[in-house]
């Protein structure tokens, strides 16, 4: 859409045809995802909060698997920044452990998600006819079914560790990529230089490796974005109805389920930092997919 | 003729999609822990219990066998028993259905009828200030759980302001519920939020996509001041793909009914089903799942026939 | 009598991400009432942007100096209310593309009152029937209950028709016809040609008629400008132009134009012609008489029950060594999905295909591949013919991947750098991406790709209706040069007899999926048998305006017999 829509300029009227053809290529695509600020601030910020995750426990160590009694509902200050929690645990050390476990169950289980999706999609655009018919009822059935109640029967049934949590919400989750990808796929088996090399005796394997796959890679990225957006926000509602890691574990979802009724008593600092945190890293991916929609000119979620 | 054509094919479509669903809905039973019998009899049964209630049920037939038979019930309108209350499914879902459907209908009202103007408006001054504030404020409301937004939403208008109540209204019946339409705002807020924030960018894009159209350029031509434009052929045009999303966004919405149920205490299925989970009581459970994404199957093909009847150029219903 | 429209050194730059375009510099150009004016060029040459800027209608990212009055009103310094005021009532504009040129949700006809309502207070009903009225005009069949068609309902030619019902709805004094019959077959293009003229001359309306079809410019311009990057570089009445043109740009353009030979005109040849291509002399070996292609009573069904399109009915042709067959038709007439069938891209639901002798239908796997390796395809489009994430050489070399997996990297490159010179292009351009070529370089690449296996059989598929006239000249001499050289078969998709006459040395003419006659090119375009082929023959508009009125005015008389 982004390319037509570049061209409506003021209102709407799209620039006359053969009219200024300014005879260059386009930017390349980092200018381009330059050019979006949303998009390089989340960028930013994704890169912060890893940095603050991940590095973080190792310039400001904390004990997080021992409660202590003495410590309790501290407000911030002092030697706990951001207070402590009802069993003694350090916030801000939490708000680092808990997020090492969003981030890579919704990186992880976003990028699972894409690969079926990419996969089931790829093979249902290419196939075409009944085969492609009969894989998207499946999707369609899929979709029908939200992946919130999917995802509580299934935690109800077992309680999953960290890696049952990625399988499973991957498993739920592949459903939009597949409806993308295959879209795409449609698209370019009609491309003219497929069809040529079709009708040159090409297999369709080197139609699908030399054509079709890296032409979706784009399609593919912006969707993984998305994707882990998406698996973030699934985590912390998993983790927020109570069936998501068990404690000492837990992920901002959890420590935000732990802190709900301390909402009501005024202890702000069990709710607003994970929350914040939440937003801000879901903000930031949508963010990303959203430039980089931009910038490779593909079709998306809007 | 055509139509009838169409309606037909789609109403095959939709039926192959519930069949599939119910596959799904079947194996995840046969998933359980022990099977259904477990489920049903507790974990304090015998195995000759089990192997008795097995056979009294059908359950030591073959899947395929017993599937047929699970279709035969669910026919007939036959969801089971809930473990925990002691009631038929269906006369539970009977009873809460109603209530979601009125927090979920008037939540998408209310985030529709924000989000298109919301769109349009951002089409109209893109690239300019209104646009990135909205659309910052977009990505923000789509990026916050649901139930964070609600707790912010009681901090601040129950516990601060005192506007309206932290509970939703109680009761069994909708002229209960009606009664107390300040107990609504909060959770129709809080579900309508996420709902604004696609919606406003679905409608941005199709917006924009359609004021490069070529027949912009010729009401244009003939003399058609600007708002007219806008006003007469874009949004019309804009708001039919958008409408076809809707389908779609059924089960969002229902996700969304489930947290802000729980979170509001508002006696409808989606807190019938948590406090189901919580217990394990698979048969509600699964007789929620299979009842929304039925509503779901509904939605998209009231959608797509809505679409078919307002955009008289979509001859083919692509799914 | 006033000037309806005076440019006076009007300039445009549009500002874009890698600085200011200049696209029109100082154009002067006057209209008179009653008068028509051809502004030809190529593309990129700025006319478009000339007739937008006289409505006023110029994206944001234009900037405007000189002056446009419009019946005396300055459009340049307007704003937009006045300009509203202008369009649509003084001003009118009729655009290229009829199918995206009318809102697809709102009926033909209150589209139409809209036009009129802008303008005059008038009632609703009122409104409706003068859009009736104005569909009447334009020569729609049925107009109360056309009025409440939607435009999808309307063929391309209907819909052209109601875009000109609705510039004419408050007879204005100046038309804007950009480019009007581009989309439209070529007796559609007639008719509404003849629709435009007489309404012009009922009412006296100055005409703006942008267009790069000298045949077009022939049959319905009084003068003529000739724009070349953003300049005019000549102009006049359309005699002077057309046959004595004086600047070298408009000589070269006038050369590179097809020309239609018909019978009654002496039978001269076109300047510069490519003489048909004769089967080179290694062609007539043993099997000279096996067909290269041969379809035989091929039928195809697009969809399924009541929607299903019979595509082809019952289609039998032979493509035979080092021979050009022109496959001829209007849109719809099955000419593509007949090549496409040929290339085994679409199975016929009946009849039977072989290439080289061999059934297409009945090979798989490797035997199939081996067969299809002997045959090279260019496809209509330049952007989509090439992977744009390719160099030119990845893309040329595709073939002998596909079919010589053994060979070296370096034999390859020497292959590809061969097949880019055989099509003329240098070989600096391999590493190049397709993006950074024209669309005539990006066809002639296409050609190299076809031809590195020296095929037996080349399927174009308007392999330059995509070009501007002069590229286009240059694209179909490098084919014919190389068929005289390589000796290879032509099966040459086309919608322009002009071409397919210089061309080919066969015709085949489709019409709705059905074989009308088939001969070689000089008897079957020059005395057709069928009626249909002869109508087709005389819809087309030849660049030369005393032979064309002629024409014309023996199309109108064979029509009313």
């Amino acid at each position: 859409m982004s390319g037509r829509v570049e061209a409506a300029g003021r209102w709407g009227l799209v620039a006359p045809r053969g009219g200024a053809a300014n005879g260059q290529g386009p930017a390349p695509l980092g200018a381009r995802f330059a050019r979006n600020r949303l998009a390089v601030a989340g960028l930013v910020v994704v890169v912060l909060f890893l940095l603050f995750c991940f590095v973080g426990p190792l310039v400001y160590s904390t004990d997080q698997t021992h409660t202590d009694l003495t410590q309790v509902n501290l407000a911030p200050g002092g030697a706990h920044w951001l207070g402590t929690d009802a069993v003694g645990h350090d916030q801000l050390g939490r708000l680092m452990y808990g997020g090492q476990v969003s981030l890579l169950v919704g990186l992880a289980a976003g990028v699972l998600a894409t690969v079926i999706g990419t996969l089931w999609g790829a093979v249902a655009g290419y196939a075409g006819g009944w085969v492609d018919a009969v894989m998207m009822r499946v999707v369609d059935a899929g979709i029908a079914i939200p992946a919130l109640f999917i995802l509580l029967v299934v935690s109800a049934i077992t309680s999953p560790g960290t890696p049952g949590l990625i399988l499973i919400l991957g498993l739920v989750s592949w459903l939009v990529p597949s409806r993308l990808v295959r879209a795409e796929t449609l698209t370019l088996k009609n491309r003219d230089y497929v069809l040529t090399l079709r009708a040159t005796g090409g297999t369709h394997g080197r139609a699908i490796r030399r054509h079709i796959l890296p032409n979706s890679v784009s399609t593919i990225v912006v969707a993984a974005t998305f994707q882990v957006a998406d698996a973030i926000l699934l985590v912390a509602y998993v983790s927020y109805l109570g069936l998501g890691v068990q404690p000492p574990a837990t992920d901002w979802g959890g420590m935000l389920s732990a802190g709900l009724t301390a909402a009501y008593s005024g202890r702000w600092w069990l709710i607003v930092p994970p929350g914040l945190a939440i937003i801000l890293v879901v903000c930031a991916f949508n963010a990303i997919g959203d430039g980089l929609r931009d910038a490779f000119d593909v079709r998306g979620r809007s | 003729m055509e139509t009838l054509l169409y309606l037909t094919r789609r109403l095959l479509q939709a039926l192959a999609v519930i069949l599939i669903v119910t596959i799904v809905v079947f194996c995840l039973l046969h998933a359980l822990p022990g099977g259904p019998a477990r489920g049903i009899l507790g974990p304090q049964a015998t195995a000759q219990q089990i192997a008795a209630f097995n056979h009294e049920q059908g359950l030591d037939r073959s899947l395929p066998v017993q599937y047929v038979y699970y279709l035969r019930d669910l026919v007939r309108g036959d969801l089971g028993t809930s473990y925990t209350l002691n009631e038929a499914v269906s006369r539970l879902i009977e009873q809460r259905l109603p209530k979601t459907l009125v927090l979920t209908v008037l939540s998408a009202l209310v985030g529709l009828l924000l989000a298109v103007p919301l769109g349009m408006w951002q089409a109209v001054r893109r690239n300019k200030p209104t646009d990135y504030v909205i659309t910052t404020l977009s990505f923000v409301a789509y990026s916050t759980p649901v139930y964070f937004l609600g707790l912010v939403l009681v901090m601040v208008f129950t516990q601060s302001l005192r506007w309206f109540p932290s509970q939703a209204p109680q009761g069994d019946t909708l002229a209960q519920v009606f009664a107390d339409p300040a107990g609504l705002v909060l959770p129709v807020v809080t579900g309508a939020a996420s709902m604004v924030a696609v919606f406003s960018r679905y409608m941005r894009a199709s917006t924009l996509e359609n004021l490069s159209e070529d027949y912009v350029r010729t009401a244009r031509a003939g003399g058609a001041g600007r708002y007219a434009v806008l006003f007469r052929h874009v949004f019309r045009n804009s708001l039919t793909p958008v409408i076809a999303m809707l389908g779609y966004y059924v089960p969002v919405l229902f996700g969304g009914a489930l947290v802000v149920e729980q979170l509001f205490n508002y006696p409808g299925m989606g807190l019938l089903f948590w406090s189901a989970a919580q217990s394990s009581d698979y048969p509600v459970l699964l007789g929620c799942v299979l009842v929304i994404s039925v509503a779901t199957v509904v939605g998209t093909l009231l959608a797509d026939v809505v679409q078919r009847v307002v955009d008289p150029r979509v001859k083919e219903g692509r799914v | 009598m006033n000037d309806i429209l005076e440019i006076d050194g009007l300039g445009v730059t549009f500002s874009t991400e890698t600085g200011d375009v200049p696209a029109v510099r100082d154009v002067s150009l006057r209209v008179r009432p009653g008068e028509t004016l051809a502004l030809v060029g190529e593309s990129g040459s700025g006319k478009s942007t000339v007739a937008l800027a006289a409505m006023g209608l110029l994206p944001g990212t234009a900037r405007t100096s000189g002056r446009v009055e419009v019946d005396g009103t300055d459009v340049v310094g307007a704003s937009e209310a006045e300009l509203a005021r202008l369009r649509g009532r003084t001003a009118s504009m009729v655009f290229q593309e009829p199918a995206t040129a009318l809102d697809p949700l709102t009926r033909v006809g209150a589209q139409i009152a809209e036009v009129v309502r802008n303008h005059r207070a008038v009632s609703r009903s009122e409104a409706a029937r003068e859009a009736v009225e104005l569909l009447r005009r334009v020569g729609i069949p049925e107009p109360e209950r056309r009025a409440s068609a939607f435009p999808f309902q309307l063929s391309g030619g209907q819909r052209q028709r109601v875009v000109i019902a609705m510039a004419i709805a408050n007879s204005p004094g100046l038309l804007i016809a950009d480019e009007p019959t581009t989309a439209l077959d070529v007796t559609v293009q007639a008719e509404i040609l003849d629709l435009l003229r007489r309404l012009a001359a009922d009412s006296g309306t100055g005409v703006l008629l942008v267009t790069h079809n000298m045949g077009v410019v022939a049959d319905f311009a009084d003068r003529v400008a000739v724009m070349l990057r953003g300049e005019v570089v000549e102009t006049g009445p359309v005699e002077e132009v057309l046959l004595r043109p004086t600047h070298a740009y408009t000589r070269k353009l006038l050369a590179a134009v097809p020309r239609l030979r018909f019978d009654g005109e002496g039978d001269t040849p076109a300047p510069d012609a490519p003489a048909p291509a004769a089967p080179a002399p290694d062609a007539r070996s043993a099997d000279a008489d096996v067909p290269v292609v041969r379809l035989r009573d091929v039928s195809v069904r697009f969809g399924r029950g009541i929607r299903a399109v019979q595509a082809l009915d019952g289609v039998s042709l032979d493509v035979l060594p080092g021979e050009t067959v022109g496959l001829v038709g209007e849109s719809g007439s099955g000419k593509s999905t007949a090549a496409r069938v040929a290339l085994g891209l679409v199975a016929p639901a009946a009849g039977s295909v072989s290439l080289f002798g061999t059934e297409l239908g009945r090979t798989r796997g490797r035997a199939r591949r081996a067969l299809l390796s002997g045959v090279g395809v260019v496809l209509q489009d330049p952007v989509a013919s090439l992977d744009a994430r390719m160099s030119v050489a990845e893309c040329v070399a595709e073939p002998l991947r596909t079919h010589r997996r053994g060979m070296s990297a370096a034999e390859r490159r020497e292959r590809v750098g061969e097949a880019l010179e055989l099509v003329r292009l240098p070989r600096e351009l391999a590493g190049r991406g397709p993006r950074e070529l024209s669309g005539g370089q990006r066809q002639r690449v296409s050609l190299a790709r076809a031809l590195v296996l020296r095929p037996r059989l080349l399927v174009a598929d308007e392999p330059t209706s995509a070009l501007d006239v002069s590229v286009q000249r240059t694209v179909l001499e490098v084919i014919a040069e190389l068929q005289r050289e390589l000796g290879f078969a032509c099966l040459f998709v086309s919608h322009d007899l002009a071409v397919v006459q210089e061309f080919a040395r066969r015709v085949v003419v489709l019409r709705a999926g059905r074989i009308e006659e088939q001969g070689p090119v000089m008897s079957t375009l020059l005395r057709p048998e069928k009626e249909y082929t002869r109508r087709l023959i005389a819809a087309v508009p030849v660049p030369d305006p005393v032979v064309q009125r002629r024409r014309r005015a023996a199309r109108r008389t064979g029509a009313a017999t």
